[in-house]
Order: C-alpha cells, then structure tokens, then sequence
C-alpha cells in the first residue's frame, strides 16, 4: 500500500503517474479520465505570497461611456424618485431611463452640450417622473407643508415648462415668418 | 469490458455536457458576481474579468470552458461507477448539498470536518476502506474563511478534485477548479441541478452499456 503524500510537489497526476511507472501501486479510476482530458492549468501547488512594493493592480476596472452621465444624475438628483425592484429581471431604473433618454437626444442632436442634461430631466417630467434635486427638498419643506410640497413643486416645474414651449412655439412662428418674408424678398433683386 | 471503459474517453463530450447550460444560465444564476477588491485572492486574477465599482466580475467565458471540463470529468467518474463525495461547509446550503447526493446517489459531507478522516481513514474507519475517488466542493472555504482542510487531503491522498472557486478562495490544489459565484442561492441550485444531471446521465449510459453487452 504505497502512496505519496507530498501535495506540494508537482501535481496529483504526476505523483500518480509516476508511481505507477515504478508498479508499486495499481492503476486508479480517474487516471485515464484525466490522461484524456486534462484540466487547463496543471494543478501544481504554489505559495501564496502577497505582492512587495508598489503594487499593480492587474484587473482592469470596468467602466462604461453612460457613467458619466449617471455620475451626474446621482450627484444632482440624489437616489431618485423610486428604489430598485431587483425581483425582476428586466427593471429599468430611473437612471437608466434618464440615460437611454440623454442618448436619443444626443443621437438627434438638435439641442446644446451644456443644455442636454437639462432638457432630459424636462423629458422625463413630460412623460410622469418627478425628479428631485439633492438638497432642495428641505428649503421647500420650510416653505410649505405635507403632501402640498410635491404637488406645489411638481406644478412650479410644470408652469416653468410650459412656459418654455411657448416661448419656443413663438420663436419657431417668428423663423418661419422671417424665412417666408427673406423668400418673397430674395428673388426680387435677381 | 475494455471496450466499455476505453470508448467513451474517444468521443470530445460523450455525455453531452455542453447542451446542460449556456451563457444566459450562469448570468441568471448571478455566477459572474465576486467579492470586493480587498478579498481578491492573488491567484484568482486571471479567471477575473473586470472590477465594477470595487466588485469583482468573474469571466464567464473561462468558467463555461471550465465548467464543461469539471462536468465531464464527473460524468467519465459516475461512469466508471466511482464514489463521488461533495463537500460544502456552508450551513445554508447544507441541505441542498445533501439531499442532491441522495439524489444522485452518491455522498456528501457538509458538517465539520474531523482530522484524520482521509489520511486515516483505515484506522478512523476500519481496514478495506475505499476512498472516494472524487471529491466535489460546492464552496472551497470553511466557516472561518480558510482554505478546507479536504483540499490539502485530497491532494495528499491523490483524489482528483472539482470545486467552485470564488474570488477569495485558493485555485491551486484543485485539480478542475470552476470560477464562479458561491455566495447566491441561483448560483448554488445552477451547480446541483448542473453535477446532478451530469452524474445521473451517466450511470444510465452505463447501465445502457451493460445492458446492450449482455444482450450480444
């Protein structure tokens, strides 16, 4: 009944392997499974001894283009309105609303660097979602009282969106209006 | 008798062990998910694929092709009708691990762990034991976070291991080491429904095989 116990010298097969080589042991079950169909990586014992001076870090971080902007949302907007429901498999967040949101427009791109982040938390208040800035729920606290503040700063938000699309409308009336007088104007001279 | 054992090492996969999980499974199950970048084990760095906001992502590629390995080298073992021992000293899983050894019908040893039980097996247990000829770890730690003693006997006594190795844990003396997640219930249910169809399917091919060879 021979055997070699030494783990940390070369790996099990080898020990095996090379005890039967000199027939003082009868062959195993496994030793053929393993001769067909070896692991990766022969598993040879090695010392686990931490890294000395400065040490890289091998594993590389992973991040992605859409974290710069929610970086900014969560800076901004705190948590959000609603927590995560991690239950289901395919949740959107409203982060993740806000950034597949923030792409279309990029990906249109009518609208301003400096502005986009702006007109996409307008967007999102156009489709049903309050987003609260960090910070500013105490002030309207102090000014108002129970379930009026949500409804006084959902409507505030509100009227200062509305207002902007009008402002909007009658810009785009006072382009199309000019453009039509420029046209009436510019085959004249020719 | 020859035959039957020297066959089925020809064929790449002969118990068809691909076709059991994909890709979408081991996301699912949440395999991909490590510890934080402070328990990184050294030796666990090539099997990682990236660091989320200090949380560790293992490679899913790396662990299907070790997987695939570790569940073939099961399947040739239950084949070759050897005893099969899983190991998990996680006291959540503890239930799990045994009632799928049941299953399979094979052993399990989810409790502590005694000194002797592998080196001295033939004075602990009497002379003419038979060892197991493979030990599957389920998690590859003990209730303190150490390496498991069984690791080190296994290899002392020449028993090849497979084990689900996570971030914090040591590959080395792991014969088929499988990175992945050993934390969550998926994770868990994924390796004993995976290890038990693979043993399952075997003994029924074997049993097919000798049934085919009597009848010529």
């Amino acid at each position: 009944m021979a055997g070699n116990r030494m783990q940390k010298i070369g790996s099990v097969f080898s020990r095996t392997r090379n005890l039967l080589r000199v027939g003082v042991i009868e062959k195993p079950l496994w030793f053929d499974v393993y001769a067909a169909f070896p692991p990766l990586r022969e598993p040879v014992y090695r010392v686990p001894r931490p890294r000395y001076g400065k040490v890289k870090d091998v594993v590389p971080p992973i991040f992605y283009q859409e974290d710069e902007v929610r970086a900014r949302f969560y800076r901004i907007y705190g948590n959000g309105p609603r927590p995560f429901d991690l239950l289901q498999s395919n949740y959107k967040s409203t982060c993740q609303r806000f950034v597949e949101k923030f792409n279309e427009l990029k990906e249109e791109g009518k609208i301003e660097e400096e502005k986009l982040f702006e007109e996409t938390g307008k967007a999102l208040l156009a489709s049903g979602i309050i987003l609260q800035r960090r910070g500013t729920d105490k002030v309207a606290q102090q000014d108002h009282q129970g379930a009026e503040t949500r409804d006084s700063v959902l409507h505030q938000q509100l009227q200062t969106v509305l207002e902007e699309i009008q402002e909007k409308k009658k810009d785009r009336e006072e382009q199309t209006l000019e453009s039509a007088e420029t046209q009436k104007e510019n085959p004249v001279p020719s | 008798d020859d035959k039957l054992l020297s066959e089925p090492l020809s064929h790449p996969d002969f118990f068809n062990v691909k076709e059991l999980f994909s890709l979408k499974d081991l996301f699912d199950a949440r395999v991909h998910l490590g510890h934080k970048k402070g328990c990184r084990h050294r030796f666990m760095e090539p099997y990682i694929f990236g660091c989320r906001l200090d949380q560790d992502i293992i490679d899913l590629d790396q662990t299907m092709q070790h997987l695939q390995l570790a569940l073939n080298f099961t399947a040739h073992i239950a084949y070759r009708k050897g005893i099969i021992l899983f190991i998990s000293r996680r006291r959540q899983f503890c239930h799990l691990v045994e009632s799928t050894a049941r299953e399979c019908g094979e052993y399990a040893h989810t409790r502590y762990w005694q000194g002797g039980l592998l080196t001295n097996a033939h004075i602990q247990f009497g002379s003419g034991v038979r060892l197991p000829d493979l030990i599957i770890f389920l998690s590859s730690l003990n209730n303190v976070f150490e390496p498991h003693v069984a690791i080190r006997d296994a290899a002392k006594m020449n028993i090849p291991t497979v084990g689900v190795v996570d971030t914090n844990c040591n590959p080395c003396l792991i014969t088929y080491p499988v990175p992945g997640n050993d934390d969550s219930p998926t994770a868990m249910e994924l390796y004993c429904k995976l290890f038990r169809m693979a043993i399952i399917r075997a003994k029924d091919k074997r049993r097919q095989s000798e049934v085919f060879d009597e009848l010529r």
